[in-house]
């Protein structure tokens, strides 16, 4: 297992897209080759994101293998939809891996309930809109743009699995102040991503 | 939760850092909002750029082929018992042809004295369970009203409490904002549907109900459709549903069967839960 800094590789998106869609098909139908198409698509981000989180490689392996699972079996559902694959997917990463650690963790008094991404519903598809910005320099400079307080905010929620309670609780900082630490915290990564490359941010 | 609540909680939502019940309420009210929310879209925007942060590391080589290997399982027991997709409408309105008619009021009546057993009522303890492991508030009072309704919902009812009371099932509570139509619903953990209405608005001409559900990616996807007679009562079954706890559940009045994206007014919704927790 070899770890570097380098961000990930995101630039292809937007060609990539159409041919995700055209896998997802098929792997909707029940083709497992699909799978594994799919799988060596997003195998390494899907993985770095879930190390990340889990900082566990057993754990981070559970977390892929369910979440392509789930796209496995949720496929045909999602072949309807408008999203990105890749949002999806990467989003059920995070919410499998964010689940595994909020269950890991002894004190957090989590209810039973198995976390599930949040819906697309009216948002655009976000990974499309900024992926084609997203190479090193821009991540670096969006990430620049936090404060320190904006950054441990944001860290502790996206990586750590805190909610922004269990934040103000961690933190000692009142509830409103983590909810807008997190707020102005996306629209600094969004202000610098917008100002990286003006079409990223168009709602157009 | 209003639209300045949704606002209040859209940078918690967007990074999966709320509570589960603020996530569920946040993901129910987006889904039946007029409002577009666009400060949701925005705030999303951003987070990829988190994502992007993360050291490269990859995963072992053999991971490939044990998710290959799963799947092929899935695969497997998915061919063994009935279709994936969604298929089955039923409806309360007796004359309609196109539809499957619900059972004669005698398969009723046999069919509820099984339930009921030699004297003591299953079917209320059914109730009794499913109250005593539910937090929602209002269930006792909506099923006390539902419990003096009509025959027919109460056997739909009890036929949602049987999938309510399997392991691994989700229900949800069907409500329209200021009152109106309520139900219940149940999907057990192989996604089958089964759904009891009531107080519905009757249908006229080839106007139904369709049911949706609305899941991750936030798309309604369509579970099928029923007509409504003047007893006001209506269900559904359906499969294929995904078996996510925070699913949504909708109901909206079409002109037609067969809508592929809701088009009338949303009747009533709720979100699944699963039945122990809360």
């Amino acid at each position: 297992m070899s770890e570097t800094t380098r961000p990930l590789p995101l630039r292809v998106v937007t060609v990539a897209d159409d041919a995700d869609r055209a896998v997802l098909e098929r792997v909707a139908a029940g083709e497992l080759d699909a799978l594994d198409e799919l799988y060596d698509r997003y195998k390494t981000m899907a993985y770095s994101i879930a190390y990340r989180i889990t900082n566990d490689a057993t754990l981070a392996e559970d977390v892929v293998q369910d979440a392509f699972l789930g796209a496995w079996r949720n496929a045909a559902r999602y072949v309807h939809g408008r999203g990105s694959v890749k949002t999806w997917l990467l989003s059920i990463v995070h919410h499998r891996a964010i689940d595994a650690v909020r269950r890991r963790r002894p004190t957090t008094e989590l209810p039973d309930i198995e976390v599930v991404p949040p819906p697309q519903l009216r948002m655009p598809d976000v990974w499309s809109e900024v992926s084609a910005s997203l190479d090193a320099d821009t991540v670096r400079g969006a990430l620049a743009a936090l404060s320190d307080v904006q950054r441990e905010a944001l860290e502790l929620a996206y990586f750590g699995g805190l909610t922004q309670v269990e934040i103000s609780e961690r933190t000692a900082t009142p509830l409103g102040t983590v909810k807008s630490r997190m707020r102005l915290g996306l629209l600094a990564m969004r202000a610098a991503l917008t100002a990286a490359d003006p079409d990223a941010g168009a709602d157009t | 939760m209003t639209c300045d609540d949704v606002r209040d909680l859209a940078a918690g939502f967007v990074l999966d850092a709320l509570e589960p019940d603020e996530m569920a309420a946040v993901r129910e009210h987006l889904a039946t909002c007029a409002d577009p929310h666009a400060e949701i879209a925005e705030l999303a925007s951003a987070v990829p750029v988190l994502a992007a942060s993360v050291p490269v590391v990859e995963p072992p080589a053999a991971l490939g082929a044990r998710i290959r290997a799963a799947a092929a399982a899935d695969l497997a027991e998915r061919d063994a018992p009935a279709p994936p997709v969604a298929v089955a409408t039923a409806a309360v309105a007796p004359p309609a042809s196109e539809v499957v008619p619900l059972p004669t009021g005698q398969e009723r009546e046999q069919r509820a004295a099984a339930r009921r057993g030699p004297g003591v009522g299953t079917w209320l303890m059914g109730i009794a369970a499913v109250l005593a492991i539910t937090v929602l508030g209002g269930w006792n009072l909506l099923l006390q009203s539902q419990l003096s309704s009509a025959q027919a919902y109460e056997d739909a009812v009890a036929e949602v409490l049987d999938v309510a009371a399997q392991p691994g099932s989700l229900t949800a509570l069907l409500t329209a904002e200021g009152g109106g139509p309520t139900g219940l619903a149940a999907v057990d953990s192989s996604g089958a549907l089964t759904m009891a209405m009531q107080a519905l608005p009757p249908t006229s001409g080839a106007e139904v109900y369709e049911a949706w559900v609305i899941a991750a990616d936030g798309v309604p996807v369509a579970l099928g459709g029923f007509q409504v007679d003047a007893s006001g009562t209506g269900t559904l079954a359906s499969t294929g549903l995904p078996t996510e706890p925070g699913i949504v559940l909708a109901l909206t009045r079409e002109p037609a069967p067969g809508a592929t994206a809701p088009a009338g007014p949303v009747v009533a919704s709720g979100a699944a839960t699963p039945a122990g927790a809360g």
